[in-house]
């Protein structure tokens, strides 16, 4: 009989984390210096990670382990949001750090990373887990798990897994020979793909306000709901990665990822326990309910759009078309609004607006959930009293939820005016919250795969979004056709006037 | 108000505050009114009411509640008076204020029984009541459990009593008459178990684990405090667990008395290296040596407001410390 713990607190104790040795392909990046060693050395701070939690880094660029260290020790005193930096605490983390250099296509790597880990392994005691993390670019991700199918490392004395980040593929066919090569080397069960929305609080924070309260479940159906509209706005534009951004497009490098698993977790039912693969299961249920769109409806439901220069706050702001590195003729969508609908007996006919733009007015990510009328009004239109009910879920900036309801005002008459109710989550939980990386690491390391996306989810999201992407690449649009700074096309506001509805403007 | 209060007095002044604070707000984005809780203070006139209202304050965005400060004056008259006031903040960012709100009762001892029946109509209705009792002065009068009654939990901190033991034992008694109860002492020693525990996730040193056969604590002051015994007792609950039966050495590490833990050892019978040690470094680190690692995590002394919060997270009962107050009094008393 194996030997359990007897020192768990789980009423007090952070959750249990196994040692582990996690392998970062990509280890000279962008990602891994702004987001992962910050985080990490954060969950370290925190006393999250087990004592011989190690870390090797791994990219082409020659560096010697102390070199990598001194590196990401910039990198993390640069990036280290709300937390203070103690030099302590980042010499012990440091000793855990590693690094060998190599070329991901060289199949010489692999058995040298092999080796590699052995040698980490007797010396932090990780018991034979590693999670690799591909850090590195889409195009990389087969080759890697190639490489490591053939060094065997998919297999070993502990558990392995993968982390992958977005995009799974540029489409169906893509996403399923990316999901065919990972399968080849590691169970479904042991890849981790990740969706940094699914890891903010606020999302999470969706499951514990309609699963963990009596009151709204019951309201959360077409015959309370009028529609729902989720929003990812972003002010700036495309930052320098115009030659990327131009092959994507907002349909697919928002809608098709986060917002959709945003729609998921809001329109899912009830999952029977809180389990991983029970949450998942009514996620994907849900993305398999939206109703596949025909051309002739793409035409009508879904709105491209591309931003055109401005003039904002007395400063000249260049059109996606004269951003560096995009093509002068290149029909991008940088905006992009659909109307999906779910063919299942809770949401028939109510309509989810989805909607995704760079250089919009503000950076904000909401959901908005709007509940039909009163069904009589018996105050008049003077009272006021026909303002909807509205729940707002905030993800970003400001995590928080709004209830919009007709109160009356104080004195005399029946004059009614709209008020909030406002829970803002980082007000009135004082602490930091983690942030999405940290959480979805630290999930990864412990194995709990509810915040990760399973490939049918995928398969999935790209069934509903390749159907409007194959229309949108067989038309001309006549871009660009909204300023930068404003909310979207006007195309957008008659998407919705057409059924009597209007964009919200955080 | 002076001599007696009323209850309905001041559930009206708090009516009245609130109707002023919405005025200050009119044209801006309003104010928010936040209670997850009643949350008493018995304080002593002597304590410093500046850190107690901080500590308050600290804790309102987290644990947002209607406090109600009690502070003791040794006289003799049965004299209660009280005054009404707003804990608000405003948000980073945000235009709206949120305020909780904060009663301050002055009593004499000589009143304190007549104190649970101003304190039980200024409760949240369908909240939890909590307790905390800064002086073991306080909860030792003999009229102090008419007070306690009324909470559902009582908060106290037996590094403040004078006799460790006799505080463990007396604790233990009131837990095993039935009242919920919570120590800040055993709260101080969460990121100490935590480390501990943590070095067990490891299955290499979890198979070392049996291989236990000495615990030795050594403790700043030269009589044992409660935290020493606390750690030793959910030291050995633990190996019990597993079939051990370990020894273990309280020790004095120095005269100061503070009576903070300052290392924790665990021996092989043999005489051998320790299996884990920690050790408290510069005062606010741990510094850990297991299995040939050494690294260091942060263990500073955690404010009152950190202890509370930390309590405040957990709604029920908590079953690990109260099997560990429970066999830390017959330790300490053996």
């Amino acid at each position: 009989m194996s030997l359990e713990n007897p020192f768990q607190d789980p009423l007090r104790f952070e959750r249990r984390v196994p040692e582990c040795l996690m392998v970062i392909f990509g280890a000279n990046g962008d990602l891994t210096k702004r987001k992962l060693l910050p985080a990490l050395y954060r969950l370290a701070y925190e006393r999250r990670l087990s004592a011989g939690c190690a870390v090797l880094g791994i990219s082409r660029t020659p560096m010697s382990d102390d070199q990598f260290r001194g590196k990401m020790c910039e990198s993390v005193r640069e990036f280290l949001e709300d937390s203070p930096f103690d030099q302590d605490v980042w010499a012990a983390f440091a000793q855990g750090l590693f690094y060998m250099a190599g070329d991901i296509k060289d199949a010489a790597l692999y058995p040298a990373l092999a080796a590699r880990l052995q040698e980490i392994e007797q010396a932090r005691h990780t018991g034979g887990n590693v999670l690799f993390y591909l850090s590195t670019q889409p195009s990389q991700y087969i080759p890697i798990a190639q490489g490591l199918g053939s060094a065997k490392l998919g297999k070993g004395e502990g558990w392995r897994r993968i982390v992958v980040e977005k995009p799974f593929g540029h489409d169906l066919s893509s996403a399923q020979e990316l999901s065919d090569e990972l399968h080849n080397v590691f169970r479904e069960s042991e890849v981790y793909r990740i969706d940094h929305y699914l890891g903010k609080e606020t999302v999470q924070n969706i499951l514990a306000f309609r699963f963990g309260n009596g009151i709204f479940e019951p309201l959360w159906n077409r015959r309370y709901v009028n529609h729902v509209q989720i929003t990812a706005a972003e002010s700036i534009g495309v930052e320098g990665r115009g030659a990327y951004y131009q092959e994507a497009g907002s349909l697919r490098d928002m809608i098709q990822n986060h917002l959709l698993q945003v729609m998921a977790t809001i329109a899912m039912e009830p999952s029977a326990t809180f389990r991983p693969n029970s949450v998942r299961d009514e996620r994907s249920k849900l993305l398999r309910s939206i109703r596949v769109m025909k051309p002739d409806e793409v035409l009508e439901d879904s709105v491209a759009g591309q931003y055109g220069p401005a003039r904002i706050g007395g400063e000249d702001v260049p059109g996606f078309h004269q951003e560096p590195g995009v093509k002068p003729d290149a029909q991008t969508d940088t905006y992009a609004a659909i109307t999906f609908f779910v063919d299942n007996w809770r949401w028939a006919g109510v309509p989810f607006y989805l909607r995704s733009g760079k250089r919009l007015p503000k950076r904000v990510t909401e959901i908005a959930i709007q509940f039909n009328a009163a069904p009589l009004a018996i105050f008049n239109d003077e009272g006021g009293g026909t303002a909807p009910n509205l729940l707002i879920l905030r993800i970003q900036p400001e995590e928080g939820i709004s209830l919009k309801f007709l109160s009356k005002r104080p004195g005399a008459g029946m004059k009614l005016r709209p008020v909030s109710m406002d829970f803002n989550y980082g007000s009135s939980f004082g602490e930091r919250s983690p942030t999405a990386d940290e959480i979805l690491l630290l999930d990864a390391i412990i194995g709990d795969a509810t915040l990760y996306t399973r490939q049918d989810m995928v398969e999935a999201s790209w069934a509903v979004v390749d159907a409007i992407q194959h229309v949108w690449d067989q038309t001309k649009f006549d871009f660009p056709n909204y300023a930068a700074g404003t909310w979207g096309p006007a195309a957008a506001d008659e998407m919705l006037a057409r059924r009597g509805h209007a964009w919200r403007k955080p | 108000m002076a001599g007696t209060i009323s209850p309905d007095q001041i559930l009206h002044e708090m009516a009245d505050l609130w109707v002023s604070l919405g005025k200050q707000g009119e044209g801006e984005a309003g104010v928010l009114r936040a209670c997850s809780m009643t949350f008493v203070v018995a304080a002593e006139e002597s304590d410093d009411p500046q850190a107690i209202g901080e500590t308050l304050a600290a804790l309102m965005p987290e644990h947002p509640s209607r406090a109600i400060l009690i502070r003791f004056q040794a006289e003799d008259q049965r004299e209660l008076s009280a005054r009404v006031f707003a804990q608000c903040w405003k948000p980073f960012s945000q235009r709206q204020q949120i305020c909780c709100e904060q009663i301050e009762i002055t009593a004499s001892e000589a009143s304190l029984p007549d104190l649970a029946a101003v304190v039980l109509p200024l409760a949240v209705p369908d909240l939890p009541v909590i307790l905390w009792c800064r002086s073991p002065r306080l909860y030792h009068l003999q009229t102090f459990p008419q007070l306690s009654a009324i909470a559902q939990k009582l908060v106290l901190d037996s590094e403040a009593f004078g006799d460790p033991g006799a505080a463990l034992k007396e604790m233990s008694a009131a837990l095993a008459s039935g009242r919920a109860l919570a120590d800040l002492t055993w709260i101080r020693l969460t990121r100490w178990r935590e480390l501990i525990s943590q070095i067990f996730e490891n299955r290499s040193q979890l198979a070392d684990l049996p291989r236990v056969a000495r615990i030795r604590i050594s403790h700043c002051g030269g009589v044992a405090p409660a935290a020493a015994w606390y750690m030793a007792a959910w030291l050995i609950g633990g190996l019990q667990q597993i079939g051990s039966r370990p020894q273990f050495n309280l020790e004095s590490a120095g005269d100061e008395a503070s009576g903070e833990l300052q290392s924790v050892d665990l021996l092989p019978q043999d005489g051998a290296d320790a299996i884990v040690s920690i050790r408290l470094v510069e005062g606010h680190a741990a510094e850990v040596r297991v299995g040939g690692l050494v690294h260091r995590a942060l263990l500073p002394r955690l404010t009152d407001c950190a202890l509370l919060r930390e309590e405040f997270s957990i709604a029920g009962r908590d079953p690990i410390f109260e099997r560990t107050l429970a066999a830390a009094a017959k330790l300490a008393v053996s």
